[in-house]
């Protein structure tokens, strides 16, 4: 086995931290703090994908969504790769804030989103009151150097009443819960 | 004194909500975490994945090679920036039995376009989603790109890398191996 203490993550475990045992008081408690940082800066810190890109959305009015990626730090979306649809359907085109531009040898231009994304989505055939779930398909990277495949994340929620207030965001449901 | 023991309880306090807050974000990204690959790279040399024009590509016919299969894809750009180095690596090693092999979680035409693009010089299959599940069982949990597996002439799995592999590191891995 070759050891690899770098880059995103490697089959190979990290050594453990520094020894701080035989330091006094404040300095320990310092080593400690350094040692905890250290020995986690080593392994990998990537989320699963439905983490990194939390969707939710929630009913606005009576014929709009409004969808939301929540962006982990260090990650982005690609604009052109996102799909959204409505069951049932039609929807209208979604409404995208001009994301950040940058040129890509093998794409040419692409846009790209961080830390939070706020999509309108216009249902066409609107049904309030009645559930309706929306899908949306998202591709993204790590700024730590790997890109994760697409997803389709959904959530089902109720539209409000014409002049209706708007309704909560409903979080689309990870496939693994951080609480058991 | 007692200012000094504030300051000394003030460091133990801290020290234990770093350490708490270092447990449970491993905690929260232990699944996140690669478990030791299988030693063994049978599956992977079992596989047979179509090449871009189709023709299906047992991956067994380079067993007996130092053989270093990357997954990648053309809408991953930390895949695209590390294939010139292995292109440069094959160019070097090819002749003392090193033989790289892409697989792409793409489309076919996309593949192909790229390769030709970038003048590939070892060959890429094409694979779906089930290449994904499959690089789960060889340590890729998030399923995510680039991926990397290093097989020894034996077909043992040497190395796995979730992200970019270094140049120096993975010229370190190929020179004990060929």
């Amino acid at each position: 086995m070759v050891s690899n203490p770098t880059s995103a993550g490697s089959a190979t475990k990290p050594r453990s931290g520094e020894r701080p045992w035989r330091l006094p008081g404040g300095a320990a408690a310092a080593a400690l703090v350094l040692a905890v940082g250290a020995a986690s800066a080593q392994e990998p810190k990537l989320l699963p994908n439905e983490r990194a890109f939390a969707f939710s959305a929630r009913g606005i009015d009576d014929r709009t969504v409004e969808a939301r990626f929540a962006i982990a730090d260090g990650y982005y979306l690609y604009r052109e790769k996102l799909r959204f649809s409505a069951e049932p359907g039609p929807l209208g085109a979604a409404i995208l804030p001009p994301g950040k531009v940058k040129e890509d040898q093998f794409f040419g231009k692409v846009e790209t989103y961080r830390n939070q994304l706020i999509v309108k989505l216009p249902l066409e055939a609107a049904s309030p009151g009645r559930p309706v779930t929306v899908l949306a398909e998202s591709q993204g990277c790590a700024d730590l150097g790997v890109c994760y495949p697409p997803q389709i994340q959904k959530v089902t929620l109720t539209l409000p009443a014409e002049g209706g207030r708007p309704g909560a965001p409903v979080e689309a449901s990870p496939k693994k819960t951080w609480f058991p | 004194m007692t200012w000094r023991r504030g300051y000394g309880l003030a460091f133990a306090l801290a020290a234990a909500i770093a350490i708490a807050a270092g447990v449970l974000w491993r905690q929260l990204v232990t699944d996140a975490l690669p478990e030791s690959p299988p030693r063994d790279g049978g599956t992977l040399l079992a596989l047979a994945l179509p090449d871009p024009s189709g023709t299906e590509q047992p991956l067994g016919q380079w067993k007996g090679k130092v053989l270093i299969v990357n997954f990648w894809a053309t809408w991953c750009e930390p895949c695209k920036e590390e294939m010139p180095r292995f292109m440069k690596l094959q160019n070097d090693y090819g002749s003392k039995g090193l033989q790289f092999v892409g697989i792409a979680i793409d489309q076919p035409d996309k593949v192909r376009s790229y390769a030709k693009e970038l003048g590939l010089n070892y060959p890429t299959l094409v694979g779906g989603y089930g290449a994904i599940e499959l690089s789960r069982t060889l340590g890729n949990q998030l399923g995510a790109l680039p991926f990397t597996v290093v097989l020894d002439r034996a077909g043992g799995v040497i190395h796995t890398q979730l992200g970019p592999l270094k140049d120096a590191q993975l010229q370190a891995i190929i020179k004990q191996l060929v």
